[in-house]
């Protein structure tokens, strides 16, 4: 019952990132996503009793709840551009997006996979909608730091997809991925740095200039 | 996967021993020629770059003819084509050479695309990339994919070779190259194409269909007619010959081609002369186009120019070269006692025999005899051509300044030159032996019965039917030429006998302060063909008249140009709409990082969407 009630949290709070103005918000709530994870994998983990799983819920809380977020937070102060985070689309209508992203995913796996049991359909229908939300992010906010949460959250929805309806991704994998993600965020990071130095901006839609 | 193995087999059969001597017999004159070509020209290191990238541009040439694997074959194909766009690309600063490189690789790598595409339709019915395996595995195809697989080898090693629809690169990569790796180029590079040819669809594929014959055929004819007409318009020494290497390519693809049809109209006797005709003018066109190309460079070495209009008077000024470079012009077009006479007539008899042989072949009967018109046309032509390049660059006085002081070049240039015109009298006098040897080969590759001795008459006579009571003996006939000559000769002495010889200069009628712009042009010397061939030259003039009022012009420009019909109606208006395409798909590049990110997007919910479809 709380697992089911976690997962939609998750997705709840992908609906609260698409709703959010500020930056500073944006990043809240995404180490708020990751620790709902981090606490899914950790009741599964005790349910199972496996010492992977507890390493790989370690590295959730160490990685994506408090490290990225901390390394966010600090690159945003440092390169002092106003918190908003400038949105093609209004709140509003990117949150009907959202929701109508919510039912392509929906009628998706209901089509393609109608075998699957209720609760592992439904964990996916969520995964694959944090998914693609993430992507809706990165495409539809302007400022740089904005794509790299973006990619955040679409990490969050795979590992989601992977945990709920295999048995886990392979451990090997599951660690690669946790480590590639934070190397990830990091240049990620000294790339906004870069370009908010060099054009004293980090508006993506204004990097058109560099088209050759 | 497991074909997909590159092993390192070789094969050497009789054909491929063949090519091989073709590759010597060019790469080791222009070697020697090289060495002393480069001084001067280029800085020391760059001589050194350019000689190993020449080694081991021969080296992948050995390797595509002795490979005895498909996939090594490739290979090796690729690197050749890699390296010699290197090569025509040496001289850095030269903005027309890398325009040149460019249209060659682009064509080279059409090619490859075709050839891969061939060899993988055969792997995939034969599971390995062995040349014995594809060879089996051929005779097993269902038609329909041995007439792909046929068509892709056509257009794959017809680019190579510079077959007429696909030859556009080679008017530009031979002239701009450096004139050493012009003449290996010409001289093996393009036959490396025929022997691809040879080896993939006559000794591996084999001949299906009578029609794949006279598709060659048609093309052959094209090259040979369109390669010597458009020689004949250029001014510009190294293009015509270029051009006159296309001519050749399609003389011998019209012994290939008649190989083709006689096989399939029951005369192995016929197809085995036809192809060791064919293998014949390859030798011959390897030797003097080799040695063209090196007299070419030599003049453009010492005259810094290589446009017609602007030589003359050069078999004063350089008379070793000079003697080369006229008896290669008498060879390549086709005249006795030479070699490039002995191959063309064995080609025209091989099509006459064809004509008079195909009894149930009514139509081939006329199509033979027009193919045969149409080689004694390219000969006429080809005489021509030479003429005007002799004729022009050679005689009369120097049209500029630099050629007056011209003067032959060392021995390192000297050496293969004079090497090449005793091979050309060689191997014009010796033909009944050399057939003989060719007639092998050509048996060997098409797996017919040796006709060996039947084309021969004797040792040294040459008889292309049994007991018809044709024969060429070309030892007698030169004897002859000879007698006859000096027979003329001494009756012109007897006859005038008193001396009354005056000296003046060369072409001035008696006329003081005449110079050389008052000579005959390579343009006007050629006008007369173009009127006659209008129809596919298409010429057009430009004039451009500046004057100060209208009875005073001041300046006066006048342009001849012809057209070349396939670059005007099919080359150009499919590289435009690629350029088109391309211009309009660069609306889908924005540079915005959300669009890009919103392509992935929407192709990801296009497939949620569609997934079933799929």
């Amino acid at each position: 019952m709380y697992i089911e009630l976690m997962q939609y949290s998750v997705l709840l709070m992908a609906f609260s990132m698409v709703a959010a103005k500020r930056f500073s918000a944006l990043v809240t709530l995404f180490a708020l996503q990751s620790f709902l994870l981090f606490l899914l994998t950790f009741s599964e983990a005790a349910k199972n009793g496996s010492t992977r799983l507890y390493i790989v819920a370690g590295l959730i809380l160490a990685i994506k709840v408090i490290a990225i977020p901390a390394f966010l937070s600090r690159i945003t102060k440092k390169i002092k551009v106003p918190d908003g985070m400038g949105l093609y689309v209004n709140t509003t209508l990117s949150i009907f997006i959202a929701a109508l992203i919510t039912l392509l995913s929906y009628y998706f796996i209901r089509n393609f996979l109608p075998a699957m049991d209720k609760e592992a359909g439904a964990a996916l229908i969520i995964s694959l909608s944090v998914t693609l939300i993430g992507l809706f992010i990165m495409i539809f906010r302007i400022k740089a730091l904005a794509q790299v949460v973006g990619l955040l959250i679409m990490e969050n929805g795979i590992f989601l997809a992977g945990a709920s309806i295999t048995d886990g991704i392979p451990f090997f994998v599951e660690i690669a991925v946790s480590f590639d993600v934070f190397v990830a965020v990091m240049i990620l990071g000294v790339f906004v740095y870069r370009i908010n130095s060099l054009f004293t901006h980090i508006d993506v839609d204004k990097l058109n200039e560099l088209k050759g | 996967m497991e074909g997909f193995v590159v092993d390192w087999k070789l094969s050497f059969d009789a054909l491929s021993i063949f090519f091989g001597f073709i590759i010597l017999l060019v790469s080791i004159p222009s070697w020697m020629y090289s060495i002393g070509y480069m001084q001067g020209l280029y800085s020391g290191g760059r001589i050194l770059f350019a000689k190993i990238l020449l080694l081991l541009f021969i080296l992948t040439m050995f390797l595509v003819v002795f490979s005895a694997n498909a996939l090594l074959f490739l290979i090796a194909w690729e690197l050749m084509s890699l390296l010699s766009y290197f090569l025509v690309t040496l001289d850095p600063h030269e903005e027309k050479a890398s325009r040149a490189g460019l249209i060659y690789i682009l064509m080279a790598h059409i090619g490859t695309a075709f050839m891969t595409a061939a060899f993988l339709i055969i792997y995939s019915y034969s599971g390995s990339f062995d040349l014995s395996a594809f060879k089996e595995t051929c005779l097993i195809l269902p038609l329909k994919v041995k007439t792909t697989v046929f068509l892709c080898f056509l257009v794959g090693f017809g680019t190579k070779a510079g077959l007429i629809p696909f030859h556009i690169w080679l008017p530009f990569a031979h002239p701009e190259a450096p004139s050493h790796i012009s003449a290996i180029m010409s001289g093996v590079m393009i036959k490396i194409g025929i022997y691809g040819f040879l080896r993939f669809v006559l000794f591996t594929l084999g001949v299906e269909e009578l029609w794949w014959g006279n598709l060659v055929l048609v093309l052959a004819a094209l090259s040979a007619a369109g390669g010597i007409l458009y020689a004949l318009m250029e001014k510009d020494l190294k293009k015509m010959l270029a051009y006159s290497s296309i001519e050749n390519i399609g003389i011998i693809m019209l012994g290939i081609g008649g190989y083709m049809i006689f096989v399939k109209m029951n005369q192995p006797l016929l197809a085995v002369f036809s192809l060791a005709a064919a293998l014949y003018h390859i030798i011959n066109h390897a030797i003097f186009k080799t040695l063209l190309f090196m007299g070419a460079g030599s003049i453009l070495k010492t005259c810094g120019t290589k446009n017609m209009e602007k030589l003359g008077g050069l078999i004063k000024l350089m008379p070793v070269t000079a003697f080369c470079f006229l008896i290669g012009a008498l060879a390549i077009s086709a005249l006795p006692p030479l070699n490039g006479f002995i191959s063309e007539w064995l080609l025209l008899q091989a099509l006459f025999y064809g004509a008079l042989a195909g009894a149930t072949f009514a139509k081939m009967k006329i199509f033979l005899a027009l193919l045969a018109g149409i080689l004694a046309l390219t000969g006429g032509l080809a005489a021509a051509c030479f003429v005007k390049a002799f004729g022009i660059s050679f005689l009369a006085v120097p049209r500029s300044k630099k050629t007056e002081t011209a003067s032959d070049s060392g021995w390192s240039i000297k050496a293969p030159m004079i090497f090449l015109t005793a091979l050309i009298f060689i191997f014009g006098l010796f033909a009944g032996p050399v057939f003989k040897i060719l007639t092998g080969v050509a048996a060997s590759v098409s797996g017919l019965n040796n006709g060996a001795a039947a084309f021969t008459f004797n040792v040294l006579s040459l008889a292309p039917q049994e007991g018809s009571g044709v024969h060429l003996n070309n030892l007698l006939l030169s004897g002859a030429l000879v007698l006859i000559g000096i027979f003329v000769f001494s009756i012109f002495k007897v006859i005038s006998r008193e001396k009354s010889i005056t000296y003046g200069k060369t072409w001035t009628c008696g006329y003081y302060s005449v110079n050389g712009r008052n000579q005959y042009t390579a343009t006007g010397f050629s006008k007369p063909f173009r009127v006659a061939f209008s129809f596919i030259l298409m010429p057009y003039r430009k004039m451009e008249k500046i004057r100060d009022s209208y009875y005073h012009v001041k300046s006066f420009k006048y342009e001849v140009h012809t057209k070349q019909l396939l670059n005007e109606y099919f080359y150009k208006p499919v590289i435009n709409r690629i350029f088109r395409f391309a211009e309009w798909s660069r609306k889908l590049q924005q540079g915005s990082v959300h669009i890009y990110i919103g392509y992935i997007f929407l192709a990801l919910v296009f497939l949620i969407i569609f997934l079933k479809r799929f």
